[in-house]
């Protein structure tokens, strides 16, 4: 039987007295040595003290040395092997090239690991070498395969990289040290740099991190990076968006910046680079003056020599909204007509209503010597007309035409016909002023409505009657479905009158006279259009009051004026809840190679939930202005579908719903969502150094830059030992001179003792 | 209470308020927007200020730009063509008989839907005789709104003049009284005998003397006039934020 080899030893105590004995004893001995210490300490001569003290105190250590019984243990021990992690950043920004025209960063890690692999060979003997790319997952990786894959992760997250590295691996085996390939791009924990909770993070680790920056700082590129802009705004209020423009390499250089809508230029401003790396904010102020959800988009000019290019624009989807609307009404003379009006307005909540009636004219005398006993305002025509008029949601004209000068609108008419133009709504409501009556004719304003004036008004009374287009109209809609609608206008009494006029090509007329005619077609009363990006609502009589009064007469609550009028003003300024069709973008803004989301709401024609109906949605490209994809589908029990589209071009989209259940048409409708160039990995081409010097430092590592000719000398933990065979106790106090040592020095000092004249 | 005489001024005055009334009578297109005061029959003698509306429509025609149709309208409170004419007066002279239910309701429904009345008592009474009367059919008609005074910065006293009391034919109360709906003054009610103090007859001359302020207290009724038509048509309008300041500055 061959006797083991042991590799290593330790000193044991290998006395049978319990631990309690042995401190037991050793205080008695330590009390003994205290004791005669004491007795001696009259001796007048140190030399005597000295010596007593030295004997007594020996004799008292080789007292406990036979107490202890100390001993040699023989060893077999054997080392761990620990795991040592190589980490490859796998995020997109590693596909930027490590310099200009030269390999991406990621193959030039992959060349590094090649030329090193017999470095990390040779670390084999005493480590177990793990090779992981992080996207932040870990995947195991290969010097080819980095070479081959393309990096393609959204996001750098050292931090998460690190610690997931920390508990991966072969069973327990503990990490002795990381070696970190990364540009230090990191966009999440790290982001700060390490700092707080990233730092204290890092040293908990307490393995040391080795980090090889790859990648030049001095790369050429410009970025829109750290847009901030609310998620929604308000029509017609004005909103700020902030930019951050980065650019490297540009220094002296002034670069223009766009912010634009859906291809539309919406504002520019140029910045100035004062340094090679500069970031310059850039702040938009603009005005929505629709309401919906539209794509923008800031973006720099593309420099040929520029590291990335996807980085130049970025863009975001805003959602504008109403607040109160805005409606400014503008009476030619105070009438019933414009008292039913007003009261109606003034009690809902959700309008914000600015009124100027006209109460004198030039020809009114009320007979008062000064103006201070009346309590007219001067008509700020120029304020509301010209500065203002882009303030208001809704402009609406109640018999309001007046050729004095004083009066005349005729220098305004242009403004008006642009603004509704241009995105906003307008009402004319009839009566002996306006639509053929009375002097001013407003030649400019009426090319935006959608009548024309026809011969003289009809002053006979005459009930309403609904168009077939009426009937589905969401301004006509008073009912709870297209028959219950049909017979509340047929309810309604008689109207007194109507101005005569003509709906031009392309006006929805909704309600028209009975028997009127104008050129073979019935006089229209209500009569709609889209006027460029505005709306227009003409009511031909000033007689619409006897819906809110007159329909009372006979005892029956009606509130046929109250929904007609609370549908105009939503239908002119395009109340979502309006449409049939809702179409959300689902998200509106999507991260590159995310396919695009999208739901749709059904509703009949009675605004109740659509299912099975057969919805379409077109994705259409705003900037090539071209569709995209379609998808189809249908409704489910509450008139919702959700459809998705294959990850797009990066761009601003439309999405044009449209839906049917059966033969019957349930509308249409549209939303906006962005498909973004970059994510956040790409918007910054910049690497990073000082981060992974400071993940180094931290950690205990050291930090390195690619390129090297190989593999530094990276500081790594010792793998712990464990005894892995047998034991041998070999004692050490059963020799003979150890007693005859004990004997002498406690005869010596009873001989001292004796000889000092001590007892 | 004399009999003005007639002058030559009275006369042309006179005929030239026959100008717009003979046009209001046409049947022209806008008629029913404008401003025609219906008048309540009651069991009373309920017509005895016809003229005087008669003249502050055509004062609100000439002072204005609201137009008008001058002659009232008569109609039983019970009738449903009151809805037809938003602005109603309800004026007499002595104690009155209890309004019938169908007249009760029909008024309610007038007044909750958005009609107004000016209310007035030709008797200047103050506890018996058209007061007493119509205090008790309000409470009938109303029973839950109450008539109150109207405060002075109510926007009655600047629909169009501002002023500062309501005097008629008389000043017994400073200031009239309203039964208010929501924010709307649904009732005005004078004890002066505002339509008193508007009234001409047929020769033009005013009807009635109007004390104790004489001439500048009638023309004082007749802005009053103005101002309740003015309420009656454009409601709180002078309210507007738009107007405040101009007014609080001409009132200073």
């Amino acid at each position: 039987m061959n006797s083991p080899t042991f590799n290593a030893w330790k000193l044991v105590s290998l006395s049978p007295l319990p631990s309690w004995a042995l401190v037991a004893l050793a205080l008695g001995l330590v009390l003994g040595v205290g004791l005669a210490a004491w007795g001696v300490r009259r001796e007048p001569s140190r030399g005597r003290r000295v010596l007593l003290w030295t004997l007594r105190l020996a004799a008292g250590v080789a007292a406990l040395f036979f107490l202890l019984e100390p001993g040699i243990r023989h060893l077999q021990v054997a080392r761990m092997k620990n795991r040592v992690a190589v980490l490859v950043d796998r995020s997109a920004s590693m596909g930027f090239p490590s310099e200009p025209n030269g390999p991406t960063r990621s193959a030039q890690v992959a060349a590094f690991l090649e030329k090193a692999a017999p470095s990390l060979a040779a670390l084999q003997d005493r480590f177990t070498v793990e090779m992981y790319g992080f996207d932040p997952e870990l995947a195991p990786v290969t010097p080819a395969s980095l070479a081959k894959d393309p990096a393609r992760a959204g996001t750098t997250d050292l931090l998460a990289a690190l610690r997931s590295s920390a508990g991966a691996g072969q069973g327990s085996r503990k990490l002795s040290g990381v070696l970190l390939f990364s540009d230090g791009a990191d966009n999440t924990e790290l982001k700060a740099g390490v700092v707080g909770r990233a730092r204290a993070a890092l040293a908990d680790l307490g393995v040391p991190v080795s980090t090889f920056t790859v990648g030049q700082e001095a790369l050429k590129d410009l970025a829109i990076e750290g847009l901030k802009v609310d998620d929604f705004a308000f029509v017609r209020n004005s909103l700020t968006v902030e930019a951050e423009v980065h650019g490297r390499g540009f220094r002296g250089q002034e670069v223009p910046v766009v912010l634009g809508q859906e291809g539309k230029t919406v504002a520019s401003k140029t910045v100035r680079f004062e340094t090679n790396d500069d970031v310059k904010q850039v702040s938009f102020t603009f005005t929505p003056d629709q309401t919906g959800r539209f794509v923008y988009t800031v973006s720099v000019p593309t420099f040929p020599d520029e590291a990335v290019a996807d980085n130049n624009s970025r863009s975001f989807t805003l959602k504008v909204i109403r607040d109160r609307v805005r409606v400014l009404l503008v009476v030619g003379r105070p009438s019933w007509d414009e008292r039913y009006l007003r009261g109606l307005l003034r009690q809902d909540a959700n309008v914000d209503l600015i009124s100027f009636y006209i109460l004198r004219t030039l020809s009114d005398d009320p007979g008062v010597s000064s103006e201070r006993e009346l309590s007219l305002i001067p008509f700020p025509m120029e304020e509301i007309f010209d500065t203002k008029l882009d303030t208001f949601d809704v402009v609406v004209f109640q018999n309001f035409g007046h050729a004095d000068p004083s009066l005349s609108i005729a220098e305004y008419e242009r403004n008006l016909e642009r603004y509704i133009h241009n995105g906003g709504a307008f009402v004319m409501i009839g009566g002996d002023s306006v639509l053929g009556e009375g002097r001013a004719t407003m030649p400019t304003l009426m090319e935006a409505l959608p009548v024309a004036a026809a011969g003289p008004a009809n002053p006979e009374p005459f009930t309403a009657r609904l168009t077939p287009e009426g009937l589905r109209h969401p301004v006509t809609a008073i009912g709870t479905g297209a028959s219950s609608t049909e017979a509340a206008w047929a309810e309604l009494p008689p109207i007194p009158g109507i101005n005569l006029t003509q709906a031009r090509p392309g006006a929805t007329v909704l309600l028209e006279h009975p028997h009127q005619t104008v050129n073979g077609k019935n006089a229209p009363l209500v009569a709609v259009w889209d006027y460029g990006r505005g709306r227009a609502l003409v009511m031909a009589t000033d007689a619409s009051w006897y819906w809110a009064f007159a329909a009372h007469r006979d005892g029956s609550p009606n509130r046929a004026y109250d929904r007609f009028w609370g549908n105009a003003l939503r239908w002119l300024v395009r109340d979502p809840d309006l449409t049939t069709l809702k179409v959300t973008a689902d998200p509106p803004s999507v991260e590159p190679g995310r396919p695009v989301g999208v739901v749709v709401q059904a509703r009949s024609a009675d605004y109740q939930p659509a299912q099975d109906a057969q919805v379409r949605v077109e994705l259409f490209s705003v900037a090539t202005q071209k569709p995209v994809a379609v998808q189809t589908g249908a409704t489910g029990v509450d008139g919702v579908v959700r459809l998705e589209f294959a990850p797009p071009a990066p761009g601003p989209y439309k999405l044009l719903a449209s839906a049917k259940k059966g033969e019957t048409d349930l509308g249409q409708g549209e939303d906006a969502v962005a498909v973004r160039a970059v994510g956040p990995e790409l918007s910054d081409a910049s690497v990073r150094p000082e981060l992974m010097e400071q993940v180094a430092k931290v950690t205990g590592g050291k930090a390195y830059k690619l390129p090297q000719d190989g593999l530094p000398d990276v500081p790594l933990l010792d793998p712990p030992v464990v005894e892995v065979g047998r034991a041998k106790d070999q004692p050490l106090w059963d020799r003979w001179y150890y007693l005859v040592a004990l004997v002498g020095l406690l005869g010596a000092e009873w001989f001292a003792r004796r000889r000092f004249g001590y007892v | 209470m004399s009999a003005r005489r007639l002058t030559r001024r009275n006369l042309l005055l006179g005929s030239a308020a026959l100008v717009p009334l003979l046009a209001g009578r046409a049947h022209a297109f806008g008629e029913k927007s404008r401003f025609i005061p219906a008048v309540a029959k009651h069991g009373g003698r309920w017509d005895g200020r016809l003229s005087g509306l008669r003249r502050i429509a055509w004062e609100l025609q000439r002072r204005t730009s609201v137009e008008v149709v001058p002659d009232a309208r008569p109609f039983p409170l019970s009738s449903p063509d009151l809805f037809e004419y938003p602005f109603l007066y309800f004026g007499g002279d002595g104690a009155f008989p209890a309004l019938g239910d169908a007249e009760v309701t029909n008024l309610r429904r007038y007044l909750t839907y958005g009609g107004f009345m000016l209310a007035d008592a030709n008797d200047a009474s103050d506890g018996a005789g058209f007061d007493a009367s119509f205090r008790r059919e309000m409470a009938r008609v109303l029973p839950q709104n109450r008539l109150a005074e109207v405060p002075s910065n109510h926007v009655v006293y600047k629909s169009f003049f501002l002023l500062d009391s309501a005097p008629g034919r008389l000043l017994n109360k400073p200031q009239m009284l309203a039964a208010t709906l929501g924010k709307r003054a649904a009732v005005l009610y004078s004890q002066n005998d505002l339509a008193g103090a508007w009234s001409r007859n047929e020769s033009g001359d005013y009807e009635f003397d109007v004390s104790p302020g004489g001439e500048p207290q009638r023309e004082l009724a007749v802005r009053l006039g103005i101002n309740v038509c003015m309420y009656a048509l454009c409601l709180d309008y002078k309210d507007d934020a738009v107007h405040l300041p101009l007014i609080l500055n001409k009132r200073r």
